[in-house]
């Protein structure tokens, strides 16, 4: 009897041992942090080269159909072969998707160490909470931290009006056209006096040839027709204002917005599936000469490129035939916005994390991997044909450039205004209705009025 | 019988680990949602910054909500293709795979692989096949000769095409409970229903089936409960419930609610109507599907 006692005890503490060393476990890797604090307190000899063998975690947009997405990679090996340091890396292509999932991450605990985000209202949450260092904190420690930008250039948080984020390269949004397209429907290629009526006019002719006129998947991704319908609206002055209901001025610019988009989609120039499609299929009938307009960003050159290309990740390989067959134009204008006016600027760049920073070892890794992918070697090669926040910014050379770069280059030099988005205000949550919701309001469901007064009904919520 | 069974200690030390397991896990979890239905959240990890006004809000909203209905009738149908289709279609395979003399590991085999891929690769894998433009599906009708694509993802085709993958994955999962039942059959039984003069349908329909009951009864139980959970699948090929929000089914509306829309207490009112139903439903199938104490 005593020894079935002592075998349930020794069973019992055996069980306890168990989940306690579950426990345990989870908290081993803190037991050495407490000599590695050492170094944090010899501020002056701060340095932001560690000594190799840290592994960060990094999360970006380059990733997928991203023009940089290569450069990336390039980028990320030379600084783990430079410092010996390892990169975790969980990036993926920016989208709704990507913002809710960084966002969840912080609320949940599990940032990464360095994150290349937007600057605006989508980083309010984690820049309320704490979660990011600001540039000021990480200068006090490492002066040199992004001293090769121009601060002018670098966007503070509308959270807090403190600058956390060093930008890398600029971005712009305009029209991609497939000429091949548009020659086979007798269509021109548009230029910088282009007018929404002759938009529509154009978009009657090539869905007449049988040709789909807009590439866009209204169900995943309207964010590019959301913005530039509601800027032209408007004009680069007020582009930016959030109204404070669907009825005063700017609440009906946005419900005009949406309901340009609404009778593009009544006129059928969408995909029969663009409410079903995810944007990689839109885009693949673009690049695949079904589709004449595709309204983007400059980060989907790369991918145009790619798509033109027998082996997407090697330039060699380029059909140049198929790549003439695309260019890039202005969004065409309506009201008082001139064709020529844009959407861009320096919406992204790279935040250190409070759970990095605060761990000596990942800190120095953290700084040292920002500083070498916002270094003036660096930048100009993400940069290419769009703007930099660098103090000395590099000559552009045209002659490494892809064909469809130089008409990006031809076409900003053209811009009369660059104005930033309003969506990067207006952020996630207060989206859904519009953005979710784009599907419910082409097809007459939802009110466009309604769907808009929801989303500021959210925004005013959040700015409690 | 030894003092140690009888020692209550003993009992209430070697439960006390999973006590506290599910206290932490399920319990605290659980009630802290009822709680979160009340408060306004928009931020995962924290309690609100006040009471939602009126207080019952979102239970309103949960009456009132469209997509609630449309997610409640879609999961009814996931139900119903579970019964129909996943069991259904095990017990007929199972009754054949048992009525051959050779291959029957084989068949076992080839029915069961799909459990072991990953829910969200099938999901690609069937987007690939679903796919609007140069889909697998769409490229082998124009083969046949249809000139029009089909737009397998719309309204009126989202339902089917996001059910059937979920079908055709658990199929052979319910197959091998039913062929190990099956199994479990006295030989003997066969054999004097042959000498009687049986027919093979008659053995199935006299026999087999009648045998299998409670097998029958556990795979349609499992069934009818794992079609509340079904998420990943679904979330793969028909994200945010497109098109129009009609495919929405309670695990990813729930989903939807808490991650995407950050509608975090509506979120939980939901999290707190499955559990509702789950526990429902599963008293209602024990009840209609009750096992037989003479098999």
């Amino acid at each position: 009897m005593k020894m079935k006692k002592f075998a349930a005890l020794i069973l019992g503490i055996t069980m306890t041992a168990v989940l306690a060393g579950c426990g345990v476990q989870g908290a081993a890797p803190a037991a050495p942090a407490a000599p590695a604090e050492e170094p944090a307190e010899e501020t002056a000899e701060e340095t932001s080269e560690p000594a190799g063998g840290v592994e960060i975690t990094v999360t970006t947009t380059f990733a997928g159909e991203d023009t940089n997405a290569q450069n990336y990679k390039d980028s990320v090996a030379a600084w783990e072969a430079k410092t010996g340091n390892k990169v975790s890396d969980t990036s993926a292509t920016s989208d709704e998707t990507f913002k809710t999932r960084v966002i969840t991450d912080f609320e949940v605990g599990s940032e990464p160490d360095v994150l290349f985000f937007f600057n605006g209202a989508d980083a309010n949450d984690f820049v309320n909470a704490g979660k990011v260092v600001s540039i000021d904190d990480i200068r006090a420690e490492f002066p040199e931290y992004a001293s090769n930008m121009n601060d002018d250039l670098i966007a503070a948080s509308p959270a807090d009006g403190v600058k956390y984020a060093v930008p890398v390269n600029g971005y712009w949004e305009a029209m991609f056209v497939n000429t091949k397209v548009l020659d086979e429907a007798g269509v021109a290629m548009p230029g910088a006096d282009y007018t929404w009526d002759q938009f529509i006019a154009d978009c009657d002719k090539i869905k007449a040839a049988g040709y789909t006129p807009i590439a866009a998947a209204l169900g995943n991704i309207p964010h590019y027709w959301w913005e530039f319908c509601i800027f032209n609206q408007q004009t680069p002055e007020n582009h930016l204002d959030i109204p404070q209901s669907a009825t005063d001025a700017t609440g009906a610019q946005w419900v005009a917005g949406l309901n340009d988009i609404k009778d593009l989609y009544e006129k059928g120039f969408f995909p029969d599936n663009t409410l079903s499609a995810t944007d990689d299929e839109t885009f693949a009938m673009f690049t695949d000469d079904k589709a004449a307009f595709l309204l983007d960003g400059s980060w989907k050159v790369g991918g145009i490129v790619g798509a033109c290309q027998s082996d997407p990740d090697d330039p060699s390989t380029l059909d140049a035939d198929k790549v003439a067959h695309f260019d890039v134009t202005y969004f065409p204008s309506k009201g008082n916005r001139k064709t020529t006016d844009l959407v861009g600027g320096l919406s992204m760049g790279y935040y250190i994390t409070t759970k990095a920073w605060e761990d000596p070892d990942r800190k120095a890794a953290a700084v040292s991997f920002v500083e070498h992918m916002t270094s003036d070697e660096v930048v100009p090669l993400f940069a290419q044909h769009t703007a930099s926040a660098l103090k000395n910014a590099p000559k552009v050379d045209e002659s490494k450039f892809n064909p469809l770069q130089v008409k990006a280059m031809d076409m900003m030099s053209g811009v009369t205004s660059l104005t930033g988005a309003v969506q990067d205000l207006f952020n996630g949550d207060c989206r859904v209705s519009t953005f979710d919701g784009m599907p419910d309001i082409v097809e007459g469901n939802v009110d466009a009025a309604d769907a808009v007064q929801e989303g500021i009904d959210v925004y005013k919520e959040t700015i409690e | 019988m030894s003092n140690i069974y009888k020692n209550r200690k003993y009992i209430i030390l070697f439960l006390l680990p999973a006590f506290i397991f599910l206290t932490v896990y399920l319990y605290y979890p659980f009630f802290l949602n009822i709680f979160s239905s009340f408060r306004s959240i928009r931020t995962l990890g924290t309690y609100g910054k006040k009471w939602n006004e009126p207080w019952n809000e979102n239970y309103v909203k949960l009456i009132t909500d469209p997509v609630v209905r449309t997610s409640l009738v879609n999961t009814l149908y996931m139900m119903i293709a579970t019964i129909l289709g996943q069991v259904g279609i095990a017990l007929v395979l199972a009754l054949l795979v048992d009525n051959i003399s050779k291959g029957t590991q084989f068949f076992r085999t080839v029915y069961f692989f799909p459990i072991v891929i990953s829910a969200t690769a099938l999901g690609l894998l069937f987007n690939l096949i679903f796919l609007y433009d140069k889909g697998m599906l769409n490229q082998f009708l124009e083969f046949m000769g249809k000139r029009d694509l089909t737009d397998w993802k719309n309204e009126s085709h989202a339902l089917a095409t996001m059910m059937l993958p979920v079908v055709w994955q658990y199929v052979g999962f319910y197959f091998v409970i039913l062929e190990t039942g099956l199994n479990n059959i006295s030989e003997e039984l066969y054999e004097s229903a042959a000498i009687d003069g049986a027919t093979r349908l008659q053995r199935v329909m006299y026999i087999s089936i009648p045998m299998l009951r409670n097998v029958i009864c556990t795979c349609l139980t499992l069934g009818v409960t794992g079609a509340l959970k079904v998420f990943d699948l679904p979330w793969t090929m028909f994200p945010k419930g497109m098109p129009l929000k009609q495919t929405f089914l309670t695990g990813t509306y729930m989903y939807y609610q808490t991650m995407e829309a950050k509608n975090v207490d509506y979120g939980s009112t939901l999290a707190i109507l499955i559990v509702v139903l789950g526990v429902i439903l599963s008293r209602v199938t024990r009840r209609i599907f009750k096992e037989s104490e003479d098999l």
